[in-house]
């Protein structure tokens, strides 16, 4: 009998969102409980900052360029390696509970088949898991999810925020108190939201394993991700109105302004609401009109969703302990990307490659039948990316990584992440919308530097660049791509980018826009 | 609004595809997803696997240039919409099958991008494996 995994996403969560990381607002002492008695990788980033790029990442243990899901919308080949299929073939029960997203979610004539397992209500997995039940933000779609809400609970489809308008973009219909884009009293009771539904479907994939079974369960919550509509019922956990401004966000509009007008012309554009870039953006809000207190509600919301998260994990503890299996257990803890929440007066995510989007929480709670517990806690400040995951559950499970894995098994420690070369994470956006609008980042983050170079789309021309010293510029607000002292930096940065960095290799269709 | 545009060589003449094509029926036949089909006059509708129905105005079946036009009008969210299948003589034994697509909303060229290309690709898979008096 080997370890047991216990794999757990979240969609969309920023850093400092828990405790361990320093968060001071949701409570979350189950996953802080991870950190006091495991590892904590303080510069973990994602190879994409969008979901499906991401999500690939994690599940094949490869670069963008490599697995070739460029940009949301683009599916993952179903013959596509998965470190669900390697476990499983070395004897694991495999299951993937909640928000996948391999696969386009927009999909009306079916072609895909998570879809198609979601709306038949089969859960034979594919892609290595045994079993998949799969949830996204709400009750729409074809998801396990949103069918469990048509046939159970009909009438808490309309209760969640509708994310699509009627023009099919992403919807920026105001609501909360403060008119803030994508929040809606959501009326759904807290026991048939997504989150918990996780739980639910978790412990009861759990309750059906042999005592002896190795297992590896990627749990995965669609929160925090927007629309931010947890159940009304928990909103008193948080006032907004209690609420600090994020240090990201500076409050007077000409100081913002001047920050963002120092960073590639795209970031002023879409301030001004001139040009979206990313599709889950929604179209028609302008990030100017941002105001203090809806940055403050959406926060309150999001603290509230990570909260549910938390306590739902709880949940699955502590059906896992009551069989027994803790002490086998490895548990992993991350997301897929990272939200603004208001840092330099945005919401959402796109073409941005600052903290806000790239900076993860992640940490490795050991079995403690393999070392793992209080006498072994590290924080790792050396980089390492999401392709580093899928090679460490192969670690945990005693199964060599395959070689198309191109991460490596996580440090347990800053010395064994320099002893075993843990330089540098590179992390890529591609996106071509439908209007022509093409934009491409390479970024590559070392030595306390992230340094991102722009290649010619149809807003930039190829000079433009990002450099931030994380040390002296924590918030990334004063960019050095064009000071003269730093172009020696700047130019050893990017030599080692392109050494590095995997392109794709083509641009396959984009299915869908998400 | 969005134009696309998918396309395929096919090793029949142009004839032996058009049979197929412009036949408004037979999309059944090759389309992704569509499990059932009804056309009375001017009207087609599709059913898609997961039952929902799409409306079609069939705008051009015009035999004679090989032409099918039809507008989608509901449910789906579109505001606009003209789509074109051309069969085009292109040498012997071979012809050329065009598939464009005008659209609006934008999101929507997305979706019906991958889904065209994939049954272009079915259309030419079925008809450059079987003749016609086959089926």
């Amino acid at each position: 009998m080997g370890r047991k995994i216990l794999f757990i996403t979240t969609d969309q969560m920023r850093y400092d969102a828990i405790g361990a990381n320093g968060g001071t607002v949701a409570r979350t002492p189950n996953i802080d409980s991870f950190a006091a008695n495991g590892i904590s990788y303080d510069r973990a980033q994602p190879q994409n900052v969008v979901c499906m790029p991401s999500r690939a990442t994690m599940v094949t243990g490869q670069n963008v360029g490599t697995h070739g899901v460029w940009m949301n919308g683009v599916p993952l080949p179903v013959e596509a390696p998965s470190v669900a299929a390697v476990l499983r073939d070395a004897g694991y029960r495999t299951a993937l509970i909640g928000k996948s997203h391999f696969e386009p979610l927009l999909d009306p004539f079916l072609r895909f088949e998570e879809n198609r397992q979601g709306f038949a209500g089969t859960t034979v997995g594919h892609r290595g898991f045994d079993h998949m039940e799969l949830a996204t933000h709400g009750a729409a779609g074809f998801t396990h999810y949103s069918n469990w809400i048509r046939h159970n609970h009909p009438e808490a489809i309309g209760m969640f925020f509708q994310v699509l308008d009627g023009d099919l973009e992403v919807n920026d219909a105001p609501g909360g108190d403060t008119g803030a884009p994508q929040i809606k009293r959501n009326t759904v009771p807290r026991d048939w939201y997504h989150t918990d539904w996780v739980a639910d479907r978790t412990i009861s994939w759990l309750d059906g394993l042999a005592n002896d079974d190795d297992w590896f369960c990627w749990m995965s919550f669609p929160d925090p991700h927007h629309p931010w509509d947890p159940p009304e019922s928990e909103l008193h956990r948080v006032d907004w109105r209690e609420l600090d401004l994020p240090a990201g966000y500076p409050q007077n509009a000409a100081e913002r302004e001047a920050i963002i007008d120092a960073k590639p012309r795209h970031w002023r554009l879409w301030y001004d609401g001139k040009l979206v870039s990313n599709y889950e953006a929604p179209a028609k809000w302008v990030p100017a009109t941002l105001t203090a207190d809806q940055i403050r509600e959406v926060n309150a919301l999001a603290h509230i969703e990570n909260e549910l998260i938390d306590e739902a994990i709880g949940r699955v503890l502590a059906a896992i302990d009551s069989k027994g299996w803790s002490d086998d257990l490895d548990i992993v803890f991350t997301t897929d990307h990272g939200e603004f929440q208001g840092d330099f007066g945005f919401l959402f995510k796109g073409p941005y490659h600052v903290d806000s989007l790239m900076r993860l929480p992640l940490i490795w709670r050991p079995a403690p039948s393999a070392g793992g517990g209080a006498d072994a806690t590290a924080r790792v400040s050396q980089p390492v990316g999401l392709l580093d995951l899928a090679p460490t559950f192969c670690a945990i499970a005693d199964v060599q990584p395959p070689e198309w894995m191109e991460g490596r098994p996580l440090p347990i420690d800053d010395a064994d992440a320099q002893a075993r070369g843990f330089e540098r994470v590179t992390t890529e956006w591609d996106s071509r919308q439908p209007d022509g609008t093409e934009i491409h980042l390479r970024t590559i983050m070392r030595d306390n530097f992230v340094c991102t170079t722009y290649q010619p789309g149809t807003v930039h021309d190829g000079t433009e660049g990002e450099l931030y010293d994380l040390v002296l510029d924590p918030l990334q607000q004063i960019n050095l791509w064009d000071d003269p002292d730093r172009r020696a930096l700047r130019d050893e940065l990017l030599i080692d980018l392109a050494a590095n960095f995997v392109e794709p290799r083509q641009f396959r269709h984009a299915e869908a826009p998400v | 609004m969005a134009t696309i545009r998918s396309h395929a060589r096919v090793h029949r003449s142009a004839d032996d595809v058009w049979k197929v094509v412009g036949d408004p029926t037979r999309i059944v036949d090759w389309f992704p997803g569509v499990t059932a089909v009804t056309v009375e006059g001017n009207i087609r509708t599709l059913t898609l696997a997961a039952g929902l129905p799409v409306f079609e105005e069939i705008v051009t079946l015009d035999h004679r240039m090989r032409r099918f036009q039809y507008r989608i009008t509901g449910p789906l969210p579109v505001k606009y919409h003209l789509g074109t299948m051309d069969v085009i003589e292109d040498g012997e034994p071979g012809c050329l099958l065009m598939y464009s697509t005008e659209i609006s909303p934008d999101p929507m060229a997305f979706v019906l991008d991958g889904v065209i290309s994939e049954g272009i690709g079915n259309l030419a898979r079925m008809l450059n494996e079987h003749t016609e008096d086959e089926r």
